[in-house]
Order: C-alpha cells, then sequence, then structure tokens
C-alpha cells in the first residue's frame, strides 16, 4: 500500500486510539455515577494514604531531625541510649580516651537534656535544651532565619524556633524567660525544626546548657566523633567500644533510625498511621473492584461479542486494566492534588506532612496496585464468559 | 488435492450437550462442505441443531464426535485460544441481536474488529467507512447503533462482519428482527458478498424471504442433515 506524502502526516494525526482504550474510555463515560464513584474512591484512598503515609514519613524525619542534621561520623551515647531525645550523662573526660582511639580526628560535646521553660507571663513549658560546640558548630540550629549563631556565645543566649514561639510564649529577638530559674535571652529564630516529644528544641552553646540544665562542668550527653580520613568506620567504631566501655557507638545513620523505631514503635503512632494508611488501601480496592465489576457485568454481552469476534482474552483483559488504569491516573491526580493541600495547610503547625518524591513513587505504585487487584474480580468473571451465549 | 481450498469441512460431526442422563444429541453425523462463493441456507424447525451446527462451523464451540477442517486444517486438540485464533483469522458472525458495541459510533464497530485483527491504527477509519459504503451506510458512519434503524444496525454488523476479509461469513437469523423489505435487502447484500467476493456464506434461518437468495439449501431434523439441494431458480 502506496502512502502519499501528504497523507500521512494526516493520518498520523488522526490516529484513532488502540481500540481497547476506545472501549475503556466509553465503558467509563457511559456510566458517569459510577465512573464518578469510583474517582471519588480512588481519590479518597490516595488521600487517605497519602496523609497518612506523610506524617509518618514526617514523623519520622521529626524524631531523626537533630540527628539527621548533626556532622558526625559516630555517636557516643550513654549505653542503653534509644533515642537522641532522651540520655543519661557522659563524664566529658571520656573525650580523651577517644581521641585517643587510631582513626578518630576529633571529639566534639553535644548536649541535650528537658529542662523547664518559664514564659514571660508565667506558666511552664518542658524544653529539650540542645548544647553545642559554637567552634565546630556540630549540632547548631539548622534554617536559622533570625538572628547569627555568634550571639550564643553569650551566657544566656538561647534559639528557639519560630513554629513554637507562641507555645513558648516568646515573639521577637531580646524577649527574655527563664529556664531552670536562670534568665534566658532569645537571641534567634529558626524555623521549621519540629520536635517529636512535645519539647521544643532550645539551642545553645554546651557551656550555657550545662548551666541551665544544672550539668556538671564536667559532663555531657553525647560525643560526636570525625573520622581521620580514610579511617575504617566499623573498626573505629569497634575500637571505641572496646576503649571506652560502657558506651554505644552509633554510626549516625544508625542512631537516626534507633531514634525513628523508638519513637514511632513506643508511641504506637507508626503502627496507627500504617494501618490508616491500609485502611485507605483496602477501601481503595473495594471501591474500584465493585465499581468496575458492576461495569463489567453491565457489559457482558459485549465482551462474549469481542470473544466470539475471535479476539484473544488480553484484549479483552486490555480494555478492563486500561478502566482501571484511567481510573487510577484521574483518582490519583486528583488525591495527590489534595494531599499536598493538606500538606501546605499543616506547614506551619508543629506536625510535618512529609511527601518526598518516592513517597509520591509509592503512592503511584499503591495506587496502581489498588486499581490493579480492583480489576482482578472482573478479569475473572471475563475468564470464563462463553462465547456462544452470543447467540442465546 | 484443494482440500485447503475448501473453506469448512465437516465429517462424521457430533454433538451433545451435557452427559449421563441428561445428555443430549443436538448434532448427528454431519458430514459436507461449505464452499466459497455461494450462499449456503441452513433450514430446520426450532431445536433442530441449526444454531448448534453454525457454531461448530465457526469454532465457537467443539464438536463432542467427528472432525472439523478450517482451510484444511483440523481443529481437534485446539485450545480456547487457538479457536479465537482461528475464528479472528477465518470467520465473520452476525448475530440475530446485532450484538453492536452501544457505545461505539457505526464505523468504531468496525474499527474495533480491524483492531482486533491488528489492522494498524492509521488505516481502520478508513477501511471502515469503505466497507460501510459497500453497504450503503457511507452516511450513517458517526451515528451510535441506538440512532439506527434494525436494517441498519444489521448492515453495520455485516460490515463489521467482514472486517479483514474473512473467507467465510456465518449468519444466525439475520433477518429475523427485520420487517419484510429490510429484511429482503439484507439477505440481497448477503448473496452479493458471496458472489462478488467469493465469501463463503451461511446463514441459518426460518424466513421465507431469504430463501431465494440460497445458492445451497441445507435441511436439519432432529440433529440430522436430511437434504442437501442446489435451487435451479437464480433469485431476482
Ligand atoms: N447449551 C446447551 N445446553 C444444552 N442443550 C442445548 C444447548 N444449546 C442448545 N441445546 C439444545 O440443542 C438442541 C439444538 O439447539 P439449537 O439452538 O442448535 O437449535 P436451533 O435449530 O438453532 O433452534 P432455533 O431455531 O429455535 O434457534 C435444542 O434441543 C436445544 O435445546
Ligand atoms: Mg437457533
Amino acid at each position: 500500500m502506496s502512502v502519499s506524502a501528504q497523507a500521512a502526516p494526516r493520518a498520523a494525526r488522526r490516529l484513532p486510539p488502540a481500540g481497547t482504550t476506545l472501549l475503556a474510555w466509553r465503558n467509563l463515560a457511559h456510566d458517569r455515577a459510577r465512573f464518578v464513584v469510583t474517582l471519588v474512591g480512588v481519590l479518597f484512598a490516595v488521600l487517605l494514604m497519602g496523609v497518612e503515609l506523610g506524617l509518618l514519613v514526617g514523623f519520622a524525619r521529626t524524631t531523626s531531625g537533630l540527628v539527621d542534621h548533626t556532622h558526625a561520623d559516630l555517636w557516643i551515647t550513654p549505653a542503653g541510649t534509644t533515642n537522641v531525645d532522651i540520655a543519661g550523662r557522659l563524664d566529658e573526660r571520656r573525650r580523651f580516651e577517644a581521641l585517643a582511639v587510631p582513626g578518630v580526628a576529633a571529639v566534639d560535646l553535644l548536649m541535650a537534656q528537658f529542662a523547664f521553660w518559664r514564659k514571660p507571663d508565667g506558666g511552664n513549658e518542658s524544653v529539650s535544651m540542645i548544647g553545642f560546640n559554637p567552634a565546630t558548630r556540630h549540632g547548631a540550629p539548622w534554617n536559622l532565619v533570625e538572628g547569627a549563631i555568634e550571639d550564643l556565645q553569650q551566657d544566656d543566649a538561647v534559639v528557639v524556633d519560630r513554629l513554637y514561639a507562641g507555645k513558648l510564649g516568646v515573639g521577637k529577638i531580646g524577649d527574655t524567660v527563664e529556664i531552670n530559674s536562670r534568665r534566658a535571652r532569645v537571641v534567634g529564630f529558626t524555623e521549621g525544626i519540629r520536635t517529636f516529644t512535645q519539647s521544643p528544641y532550645v539551642f545553645t552553646t554546651h557551656t550555657n546548657a550545662q548551666r541551665f540544665t544544672l550539668f556538671r562542668p564536667d559532663q555531657t550527653t553525647y560525643m560526636l566523633v570525625t573520622l581521620a580520613p580514610g579511617a575504617d568506620r566499623d573498626a573505629v567504631r569497634t575500637a571505641l567500644k572496646s576503649r571506652l566501655g560502657r558506651v554505644d557507638v552509633w554510626p549516625s545513620e544508625a542512631f537516626a533510625r534507633q531514634a525513628q523505631q523508638y519513637w514511632l514503635i513506643t508511641t504506637g503512632a507508626g503502627s496507627a498511621l500504617l494501618l490508616a494508611a491500609l485502611l485507605g488501601l483496602v477501601v481503595g480496592i473495594v471501591i474500584v473492584g465493585q465499581t468496575l465489576y458492576a461495569t463489567t457485568v453491565d457489559r457482558l454481552p459485549e465482551y462474549a461479542t469481542l470473544r466470539a469476534m475471535g479476539a484473544p482474552n488480553r484484549y479483552l483483559y486490555a480494555v478492563i486494566l486500561k478502566q482501571a488504569a484511567i481510573s487510577a491516573a484521574l483518582g490519583f491526580g486528583s488525591g495527590m492534588a489534595l494531599v499536598y493541600a493538606v500538606e501546605f495547610l499543616m506547614r506551619g503547625g508543629s506536625v510535618a506532612l512529609a511527601l518526598p518524591p518516592w513517597l509520591v513513587g509509592v503512592l503511584a505504585l499503591l495506587t496502581v496496585m489498588m486499581c490493579a487487584l480492583g480489576a482482578l474480580i472482573s478479569i475473572r468473571r471475563i475468564v470464563r464468559i462463553d462465547p456462544t451465549s452470543v447467540f442465546q | 488435492m484443494n482440500a485447503p481450498s475448501v473453506p469448512i469441512r465437516l465429517a462424521g460431526v457430533g454433538v451433545t450437550y451435557g452427559r449421563g442422563a441428561t445428555a443430549f444429541a443436538a448434532l448427528r453425523g454431519i458430514t459436507l462442505d461449505i464452499r466459497p462463493g455461494e450462499m449456503t441456507l441452513l433450514l430446520g424447525p426450532s431445536g433442530s441443531g441449526k444454531t448448534t451446527l453454525l457454531q461448530v462451523m465457526g469454532c465457537l464451540l467443539r464438536a463432542t464426535t467427528g472432525r472439523v477442517e478450517l482451510f484444511g486444517r483440523g481443529v481437534e486438540g485446539v485450545d480456547a485460544e487457538g479457536m479465537a485464533a482461528l475464528r479472528l483469522a477465518h470467520v465473520g458472525f452476525v448475530f440475530q441481536h446485532y450484538n453492536l458495541f452501544p457505545t461505539l459510533k457505526a464505523w468504531e464497530n468496525i474499527a474495533i474488529a480491524l483492531d482486533i485483527k491488528a489492522v494498524p491504527r492509521a488505516g481502520q477509519r478508513e477501511m471502515a467507512l469503505e466497507l460501510l459504503a459497500r453497504l450503503d451506510l457511507a452516511d450513517r458512519a458517526e451515528h451510535y447503533p441506538s440512532e439506527l434503524s434494525g436494517g441498519q444496525k444489521q448492515r453495520v454488523a455485516i460490515a463489521r462482519a467482514l472486517a479483514g476479509s474473512p473467507q467465510a461469513l456465518l449468519a444466525d437469523e439475520p433477518t429475523a428482527a427485520l420487517d419484510g423489505k429490510t429484511g429482503q435487502s439484507v439477505a440481497a447484500a448477503l448473496h452479493d458478498l458471496a458472489h462478488r467476493a467469493g465469501v463463503a456464506v451461511v446463514v441459518v434461518s426460518h424466513d421465507p424471504r431469504v430463501e431465494p437468495f440460497g445458492d445451497r439449501v441445507l435441511h436439519l431434523e432432529d440433529g440430522q442433515l436430511i437434504d442437501d439441494r442446489r435451487p435451479t431458480r437464480s433469485p431476482r
């Protein structure tokens, strides 16, 4: 067959959709009410899964935020430490033992300790004091939006997060409060440093933190190890452990993961969120399965006709799967728009909804899975279709 | 040997529905060749096995006994997907109730048939319109089945059955739901097809208006072939 030069592009432009796509669209469009139910079902499932899983990731990131944002190759923690927010004390002199281990280039001190914060108007809040070494700034506040780290050198200076300014009763630089009955002055604000413990982080220097929390000058909470170039982390970790005895030594990612697991599991937040997400998935599968099946049953004579005409089974499956895919794509798009809207609304709050690209990918995959599973019951019905039924 | 040129060949075919005490022999010992370029009529009282025979010829139903050949190839041992592939390659069907896809326009109904037969998409619309024109339906291409008369629907169904140029066209009571004149024009269209395109056309019918168009008339009774003749009168 010869195609003229002008005819070819015209033919390409009005290329009809594949027959299965056409049938899928028309089947859905023909029963709009049912299609809307399907879409609302997918949308609701995506919203539920997106919000719950987004909260889970948000919580996980919050629980390990301090570890994730602190430069360290290894963390030395009091023995038995389960998370970064709650820990015992370490003797500061052990720093020298650590420095003596081959492969250790530097060891910093980091304090984390709960304290009482007395608001200017009276009223108390619990806070988590973080004391870092201002020389290296390992463990210093990130996302500083007002003030400067240098200002923390003054011995009453602290930095808090804007998210908790209201809770802590402060509004601007220079506001004064009391921490454990000692005068403290806000010299800066961060933005977006959340806490999972409900005790907001209050950053200051290690020396200030010792004073505020009544630690002895030779006490600290953590030691942050920086490795010498080329040093083997595992080997140094083992050496540190045997040299220092009653401490735990963690690669920083392991400590971050430990903090996440501790909070998400002990509080039950993790399983509650996962369960709610699972519920969304199940609801989605049921709704998609139900509506798709109803559409399929309505169209059984047409599937039988296709089969009588000699269509292979996969042609019939393709029609159903494309209906599922169209529902998945449209439902996912609108569902994600709502999830992003929720994320936007929660930005200023103390609870964060995290939507990293990989999570969006996971949600897309779950949606596809949901719709594919929903299509399965329809496909099971089609497998048994009898093409001779078209003669009845 | 000219076996491959015989579109459909049945030898000693029997079909039994059910098993044991409820077993029912709907067809017994059917032996016949269906030839290209002629319109074969299949007549017989209700329940005599006409539809069953048509289904066996069209590879929709497996014979319980005997041998069925399509273009010289036996179909015994062919699985369901294989039977579908044989239908796709060789047979077009026309049903009493048209069985058009109600959500598709006339030309799209035909395009689907072309699509199943893997005709490239770029050519589907043009071929569909051509087939509709052959059945005098060029001006109904954009109509949905619900917007067509019974005769128009049946002609769209015939056009669809012809998509991909099958060598055999099997129709089960194609005129039963049509009034006199419309039924006659559908019968004429089928007759034309056999004579102009060389298609092997088999039509099951109760309809006396269809009879004059048959080149060959088969009579079934109680599942047996009792008559096979060629009327000398030529139609019209
Ligand atoms: N699926 C089936 N199961 C059991 N018996 C069947 C089945 N299909 C047909 N039969 C029986 O086989 C016999 C032949 O049926 P068939 O449909 O071939 O008859 P027919 O000649 O087409 O009749 P009609 O003119 O009424 O359409 C009938 O007695 C019918 O009851
Ligand atoms: Mg019948």
